[in-house]
């Protein structure tokens, strides 16, 4: 195909992504200007490795990936997968859940800001999973191709963030107990 | 039912989350569903994960690109601007270039200049304004330091100004450049504020024939003007207005008095 018609299509394939690009680099790089970076970076990688695009998969997870890949071989990145992206912590990241008990379900939603807090607080590749899901809305085999990882592990991630969060936004009653 | 609930006869925690999460298939559903409306925690459990799924996502959502950002993006993926040429710009100077880009779009489809000085900013100086911003690269001063920026105008410009000793909190002097605004020549000075870049066009009063504030929101972005004895001030950013205004007072209250 000629590459005015390559641009074209991908103009039009990333043009409505990149709000989400943003936020979600944003939340990696935590830095507004990185973030503008890491996604320029991005599409210029992508533009260029487009040819590899298979017509008819997900192109949002595709470029997804690409912005995650890139985000962890920046200088950030490479900081921060150091402790958190790349190794599993098998205490963070494991699928010890306990079902939850029916306490845990009088979680105070009506404060948004506490929730923005939670998820401040929550441990990166936690986090992650979270805004993958419920912000971009992946199916959990497009989360996986994303994250390079095996489904299984999308599910248990997710589910372990829930749990986080619902227990970050616990009142502190539990502790005293 | 064994596939959809665990031991305990109750929803599995992972079985919950691909319920909420769409993961499903119709007769999964429809199995969970079965259970929700005779289990009045399981029920209550999935009230609760539906609704900091809704809470977290709106968490996540506080962090919108400003819209500049997203005008550089869009740029950079449209063929004719994503030319080599364009990459060998250093990032700010993109950021800039962008900005203008920016600006011309929203004030293009606010038409503020319609509404007030129709023919006074023609189209050929917007032209030169924006080849300000984009060919020069970089502010052609880049300093943060006002007793830089200043005198670096100096005979540049038909007019002098002054920069305020202290500027409002976390606003940041990047640099200045020569533009054009209104058919005449402007010092276009460069903050950011919160991080967010404010272009700052100051020009002389009496060349101009218009008086008439400006609008104060086109697309997202805050327009404010003042003028004082000699200078018109007219600042663009998509920072929140009060902290637009401040900037705007700093520069205007620093002018020499009339
Ligand atoms: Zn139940």
């Amino acid at each position: 195909m000629s590459s005015d018609t390559t641009s074209a299509s991908f103009e039009q394939l990333a043009l409505p992504l990149l709000p989400s690009l943003y936020s979600h680099a944003f939340w990696l790089c935590r830095n507004h200007a990185e973030a503008e970076d890491l996604v320029q970076e991005t599409l210029s990688k992508a533009l260029r490795a487009f040819d590899s695009f298979q017509t008819g998969t997900n192109f949002k997870a595709w470029v997804f990936r690409i912005l995650r890949n890139t985000f962890l071989t920046s200088r950030t990145g490479i900081a921060a997968s150091r402790t958190v992206f790349l190794e599993d912590h098998p205490d963070l990241l494991g699928t010890t859940d306990a079902g939850p008990t029916p306490e845990d379900h009088l979680i105070s939603l009506n404060n948004q800001a506490a929730v923005n807090q939670a998820l401040d607080q929550l441990h990166p590749p936690l986090r992650e999973v979270l805004l993958l899901c419920d912000v971009e809305e992946l199916k959990y085999k497009d989360i996986a191709l994303v994250l390079d990882v095996p489904i299984g592990t999308v599910m248990s991630r997710i589910s372990r963030a829930r749990r986080t969060l619902h227990q970050l936004l616990q009142p502190q009653r539990g502790e005293s107990l | 039912m064994t596939q959809t609930t665990q031991a305990t006869g109750h929803l599995d925690p992972d079985l919950l989350n691909a319920f909420i999460d769409g993961e499903l298939s119709p007769t999964e559903s429809n199995g969970i569903q079965q259970h929700l409306a005779d289990c009045h925690p399981c029920a209550l459990r999935v009230l609760s994960a539906t609704q900091l799924k809704t809470a977290t996502a709106r968490a996540a959502r506080r962090f919108a690109a400003p819209p500049e950002a997203l005008a550089r993006l869009a740029a950079q993926l449209r063929p004719q601007e994503s030319k080599r040429t364009a990459r060998s710009y250093s990032f700010r100077s993109v950021a800039w270039a962008g900005l203008a880009a920016a600006l011309v779009l929203a004030l293009s489809l606010g038409g503020w200049w319609q509404a007030h000085q129709a023919n006074t900013l023609s189209a050929e100086l917007l032209d030169q304004h924006l080849a300000t911003l984009s060919s020069g690269a970089s502010p052609e001063v880049l300093s943060t330091d006002r007793h830089t920026v200043k005198p670096w105008f100096q005979g540049k410009l038909p007019f002098s100004f002054n920069l305020p000793d202290v500027l409002p909190a976390d606003t940041t002097l990047k640099g200045g450049n020569l533009a054009y605004l209104n058919g005449q020549p402007a010092a276009l000075l460069l903050f950011t504020i919160h991080k967010h870049e404010v272009s700052v066009f100051l020009t002389q009063r009496s060349g101009s024939p218009i008086a008439t504030p400006l609008p104060g929101t086109r697309s997202g972005f805050s327009i404010h003007s003042a003028t004082t004895h000699d200078l018109r001030i007219v600042a663009v950013s998509d920072v929140n207005p009060a902290d637009l205004d401040l900037l705007v007072s700093a520069i205007e209250q620093t002018q020499s008095p009339r």
